[in-house]
């Protein structure tokens, strides 16, 4: 094989190995990109949803309590601008069902929400239900917890995927740093062998042709030259030796 | 010495496991799990460090034997880091020492795993891990040679400095012809094996690793309770048969198969080896029997198998040896010491140099009685030499050093006694388990990292027989 040629293929050997760690650090972070995205538009939203169910579910009981209480105008608008918070909330859970199993939880959100809903519903104030506090904490509250509690395993559901999610992202970003370093510990490894060879392969045979020149020339030395490869060097010697056994015949004419 | 031929082979090396990672990264795409990543980049890795030196460095016809063992010894360095590459870069429990401890200890057959939870690792990882078992069985160096360099001078000499000095001595055939039965036997009884063990009841990728583990005597499972998982006597009869076979020198199985299965018997090492785990068995069933099983059956099958695992180096586990009395688990660390026969996948002392000693305990006897007389030590027939029995004899005081330097140590990282001492018996011998923090059902997360270090040079100690290693390590001294 020629110098040129090992050169070449050595240089390819250092590249080839730098762009195959550039994309698979490149191909982990555009997964760990679409990752980041997915867990935001997936699990983020739903978590985001929920919180805000959970929000107006509470001021939906505060409205229930100004009723009971006899202020049927701050009680009605506190639950209706509640109710409509709910209903934007569980749209937007309804429509992000992204978690194996979220669709059961959503229905169960719905269910739990039209039996809550009921209790709202009716005519309170001046009914037997006004300052009826023994109705409020057996069913009203009881129905209002109800909710809330499908509502927060709607909640977990989402987080643990997203903490699993996130757990994946640390994984992949690992994936995508382990590569790169490697790479660049070959690329030293290859740096030292590569000067090793050269040393070895080229400067060496070089350093020798040259001293047994010298050495031809000073003293009339016989040229010894050893070069273990078949590449340019060693037709480099051969030329070498050709030219001193010349340069020997021409000694010998002079001479004589 | 000339470092660029050390290089060129070791490139050869490299070449070698990158072939198993390729397989590895393709099973990983299979599966489609998520380690195809991580084994493809190791593999190119190993393909791109390999061929490097192959391109600069012309061939030889010959090398000078301190070159063959410098090979040797290299090959299962760069062999360690390459096979440390997937588990780091695969993330998840892989920290680098960690990575480094599970591929030294797969390389050097030893099976101690850091691994809390294997089962959860993707199918890719637990399918390199086996290879590491399978190509460290019979040497890294005999294996490449065996399947891909030609034989030669350069072939004998990377075989005399890879192999066991005893097993060399048993072999009576040329390098060539050594090498393709070594092959014949390690193919032979993987797949014989994996045939059985599918037939047991085991499915493909269960059957294949476990062949791998129990042929190399390595004790890697898939699986995290090890063999006592499947629960099924038959397949612990087939293991049982099959971990003993692979302790057996492989020139010897070789020769019973092809000529006179009688044969075996006639080798008074194999007639030991044989003899010496029936009584452990007998008595480690005797120690258990009533105070850990009230069945006499349980306790003969559960003491049968973990003698013959530890007697092999093997380190496959039916049971929790760690509550089993203190007679038990003197008998099973006499048998982590002594293991299995030379020629064979076994690490240990070797039952051979166990004999020796013997033999040139009762010769010393003898000599004491009749001064004068001419006395010639035989095993089987053949003559020992006093220089192979002062080999033998330097070589298990020098064993017994490095456990106790190593227990030493490891005790100085904090490391329990027990758990320290049998650690280092079991990393010496390549067997795997021992007890303690560190018992057959057990693993080695627990131990702190320097502990972990020192134990893989331990391992490879044991790997290279003391000699290789001390050569590569002082070289300029020794020279």
């Amino acid at each position: 094989m020629k110098i040129r040629t090992k050169i070449m293929l050595g240089f390819l050997i250092l590249v080839g190995m730098l762009a195959i760690a550039g994309s698979i650090s490149v191909y982990e972070l555009k997964k760990i990109g679409s990752s980041v995205q997915s867990l935001l538009d997936d699990n983020y939203r739903s978590i985001n949803a929920a919180k805000d169910m959970i929000e107006a579910l509470e001021r939906e009981d505060s409205g229930m309590l100004l009723l009971l209480s006899g202020k049927w105008k701050e009680g009605r608008d506190t639950i209706q601008s509640a109710n409509k918070n709910f209903i934007q909330a569980l749209e937007i859970a309804e429509n992000n069902l992204t978690v194996k199993g979220e669709k059961a939880f959503v229905e169960q959100i719905q269910e739990d929400y039209k039996k809550y809903r009921k209790m709202w519903d009716q005519p309170i104030v001046g009914t037997i239900y006004e300052n009826n506090l023994n109705w409020y904490l057996e069913d009203v509250h009881e129905a209002f917890k109800e909710v809330k509690a499908s509502v927060q395993k709607l909640m977990s559901v989402n987080d643990k995927v997203m903490y699993e999610t996130a757990s994946g992202l640390k994984n992949r970003a690992h994936q995508a740093i382990m590569p790169g370093i490697i790479a660049i510990l070959s690329a030293l490894v290859f740096a030292l062998l590569f000067n090793f060879f050269v040393n070895i392969y080229f400067v060496n045979p070089i350093l020798s042709i040259t001293h047994s020149i010298d050495d031809f020339l000073s003293s009339n030395k016989p040229v010894s030259l050893k070069v273990n490869t078949k590449d340019e060097l060693a037709d480099l010697a051969h030329s070498v030796s050709e030219l001193v056994a010349l340069v020997k015949l021409d000694r010998k004419k002079a001479k004589s | 010495m000339r470092l660029e031929i050390v290089i060129r082979y070791t490139g050869f090396v490299l070449l070698f496991n990158s072939l198993f990672l390729f397989i590895s990264a393709l099973i990983s795409l299979i599966s489609g799990d998520s380690a195809f990543v991580p084994l493809l980049f190791s593999a190119v890795v190993a393909v791109l460090i390999g061929v490097f030196p192959i391109i600069f460095v012309p061939p030889v016809e010959n090398i000078q034997n301190d070159e063959g063992l410098m090979i040797v010894v290299s090959g299962w360095l760069f062999s360690f880091l390459i096979g440390t590459l997937p588990y780091i870069i695969w993330g998840g429990p892989f920290t680098f020492t960690n990575a480094w401890f599970e591929s030294v200890s797969g390389f050097t057959t030893t099976g101690s795993s850091i691994l809390t939870n294997i089962e959860a690792l993707p199918m890719g990882i637990l399918v390199w891990r086996s290879f590491t078992h399978w190509i460290g069985g019979i040497g890294i160096v005999v294996f490449m040679l065996a399947v891909a360099l030609p034989s030669g001078q350069v072939a004998m000499i990377l075989y005399r400095n890879e192999i066991s000095s005893l097993a060399v001595e048993n072999f009576q055939y040329r390098t060539k012809k050594t090498l393709q039965i070594l092959l014949v036997v390690y193919f032979g009884l993987t797949v014989l094996e994996t045939i059985c063990l599918i037939l047991a009841g085991m499915n493909f990728f269960e059957a294949t690793t476990h062949s791998f583990a129990t042929v190399a005597t390595g004790g890697f499972s898939c699986r995290n309770n090890s063999i006592a998982y499947f629960n099924s006597p038959l397949i612990e009869i087939i293991i049982i048969v099959f971990m003993i076979l692979s302790g057996i020198h492989f020139g010897l199985i070789f020769v019973a198969i092809t000529d006179n299965f009688k044969k075996i018997w006639y080798s008074p090492i194999v007639r030991y080896y044989i003899g010496a785990m029936i009584v452990g068995i007998i008595l480690v069933s005797a120690s258990i029997w009533n105070d850990i099983y009230k069945s006499f059956w349980d306790s003969v099958r559960f003491a049968a198998f973990q003698i013959i695992s530890v007697g092999t180096s093997t380190g496959f586990a039916t049971a929790d040896t760690n509550i089993w009395p203190g007679f038990s688990k003197l008998i099973l660390i006499f048998f982590s010491l002594q293991c299995a026969c030379a020629g064979s996948t076994s690490g240990g002392i070797k039952v051979d140099r166990i004999l020796i000693l013997w033999k040139s305990f009762t010769t010393q006897i003898f000599k004491m009685k009749h001064p004068k007389a001419v006395v010639t030590s035989k095993l089987g027939g053949t003559v020992i030499e006093s220089a192979l029995m002062e080999a033998s004899v330097l070589y298990i005081v020098l064993y017994l050093c490095v456990v106790l330097t190593g227990s030493l140590i490891l005790t100085l990282t904090g490391v329990d006694t027990m758990s320290a001492f049998s650690g280092t018996v079991a990393a010496m011998g390549n067997v795997g388990p021992g007890f303690g923090q560190v018992s057959s059902l057990s693993n080695f997360n627990m131990l702190p990292d320097a502990a972990k270090w020192v134990l893989s040079i331990v391992m490879l100690l044991g790997r290279l027989e003391i000699f290789g290693l001390m050569m590569f390590l002082f070289y300029r001294v020794i020279r």
